[in-house]
């Protein structure tokens, strides 16, 4: 990477290239942080619908959705609590209940305030749209066994919006018995992350690690367009930065999104 | 201009939504309907419970339940145990879908045909730019199913969220609830040209071709062949409506 001394932070001050590599740094980090917060909510809500699937098959009963009702309160209250959530639950693997063959327990939070239900249509006679189990939320912690973040992908199955959906596998009986999620409106994402990309100096963006960009403060690398050619996915699995070809790419903590300036 | 007389006046002056919402609910019902979905005698929800599931407005129910009587798709008895009931036209279902494609004359036809290319058309474009392979993989197994889909009604379902699916892959929202919306207008009519096994074989190939152009990236061929895909289909059920 070439150093760039004519580079100016907002004050008018020029930026030294570690000054600049440290804000990234921290810009990446504080991005990261904002999405351990709503994993922090699968996790609740995972760590809850493991324990209420326990108890069941502790009894030898099958778990059924009437059971599930168990996990409302919880997730109304996260809902309420975290501001970048606005749907939240559990999304049971197929055959896990006795009385329906695939559900999702599934809350959003309502424009005016509130919570909703999510009932979708999953019976496969009537609708196309019935299983869920080939979403990237939700084979991928099935098939890795490892949280994910899938998206950004237009969520057509339950709220019509642009939307990254964090996921987490949840297990019962030492079996997989599903997956807890939230989502996260790809328009409220940028709402918080976009004050911090804009305080770096150089053109920035976050992209996914198949080079989706989810945010962006660069006007030639708009959300949803994909970065070509670079290897995003190696330097998430590297967990360090990486510069060449005029860019830098820093990974944001533990979470699957990589910073992307220059 | 001359000034628009009574009747059109109070079209344009009615409220935006309730019509589109109405005949949302009468396609959305009369569909279940048509495809057996919902077993001749059956009792549906109460009124509030109906409209409290289809999210509209009880006032909106009741119109789209009083056209549903009036094609005999829906009986209502009154008192202790009544209620709306499902009632199986003894016609067979091509017919009924037969009578529900004379309601619309070929303009509407060829009109929603140019409506639904442009989506689909505009969606393969911007997909070619932005589809990573792995976005690809569920309009793959949309095209596998409908390969494998016996009967008519099922290749119907799948052959709409295979539009859908590409709206998705441009990465646009609004591209796809439009698509969406289009899908839930048509129903069920493309039973009609579907039921041919030789032109699904066909719709297939297209549709393969169609991913094909996307992941190649070749987004004029794409958008051209996602247009053609759908201007096709539309031909041939204005053939049919011609035919009645």
């Amino acid at each position: 990477m070439s150093a760039s001394p004519d580079l100016v932070d907002v004050a008018g001050t020029p930026v030294t290239p570690t000054r600049r590599t440290e804000a990234e740094e921290r810009v990446a980090a504080r991005v990261g942080g904002a999405l351990e917060a709503v994993f922090d909510a699968v996790a609740a809500t995972r760590a809850e619908t493991a324990a209420l699937l326990g108890r069941v098959l502790g009894e030898g009963r099958t778990p059924a959705t009437a059971d599930l009702a168990a996990l409302r309160p919880g997730l109304h209250l996260r809902l309420a609590r975290h501001e970048l959530v606005s749907g939240l639950g559990f999304v049971a693997a197929p055959g896990l209940l006795g009385d329906v063959p695939a559900w999702l327990e599934w809350w959003q939070s309502c424009a005016g305030g509130g919570v909703r239900p999510l009932l979708p249509d999953l019976d496969p006679g009537r609708s196309a749209y019935s299983d869920y189990t080939h979403w990237d939320w939700f084979a991928l912690p099935r098939d890795t066994g490892r949280r994910a973040v899938a998206g950004p992908y237009v969520d057509y199955l339950c709220s019509d919006e642009y939307s990254l959906t964090l996921s987490a596998p949840v297990e019962a009986g030492g079996r997989f018995a599903g997956v807890a999620a939230a989502d996260v409106y790809l328009r409220h994402f940028e709402a918080a992350v976009l004050p911090l990309l804009r305080e770096l100096p150089r053109p920035a963006r976050l992209v996914n690690a198949r080079g989706r960009v989810a945010a962006s403060a660069d006007p030639a690398h708009l959300a949803g367009s994909l970065t070509r050619g670079a290897d995003v996915a190696a330097v998430l699995e590297r967990g360090r930065a990486v510069a060449g070809a005029g860019v830098r790419m820093v990974p944001c903590g533990g979470v699957p999104l990589v910073l992307v300036v220059g | 201009m001359e000034p628009t007389d009574g009747g059109a006046r109070r079209a344009i002056f009615a409220p935006v939504d309730n019509l589109a919402r109405v005949e949302a609910v009468v396609h959305r019902l009369g569909d279940a309907i048509e495809l057996g979905l919902l077993a001749d005698g059956e009792q549906l929800p109460g009124e509030s419970e109906l409209a409290g599931l289809l999210g509209v407005s009880t006032v909106t129910l009741r119109e789209a339940l009083m056209a549903l009587r009036q094609q005999g798709l829906v009986t209502t008895r009154r008192g202790r145990g009544g209620g709306s009931f499902v009632s199986q036209p003894a016609v067979p279902a091509e017919e009924r879908l037969k009578a529900r494609l004379r309601g619309w004359s070929t303009e509407e036809l060829r009109d929603l045909g140019d409506h639904w290319a442009a989506l689909s058309g505009a969606a393969a474009r911007l997909a070619a730019d932005r589809t990573a392979p792995e976005d690809l993989r569920p309009l793959r197994r949309t095209v596998e199913e409908l390969t494998r889909a016996g009967d008519a009604a099922a290749r119907s379902r799948v052959y709409g969220r295979f539009h859908v699916e590409l709206a998705a892959a441009a990465q646009s929202a609004r591209l796809t609830r439009e698509q969406v919306t289009l899908q839930t207008e048509i129903g069920a009519l493309p039973c009609l040209v579907l039921s041919d096994d030789a032109y699904r074989e066909e719709v297939a190939e297209r549709q393969r071709a169609v991913i094909s152009a996307v992941q190649d990236g070749a987004h004029d061929s794409a958008g051209a062949l996602a247009e053609r895909c759908v201007r096709e289909s539309t031909a041939r059920l204005i053939a049919v409506r011609l035919a009645l």
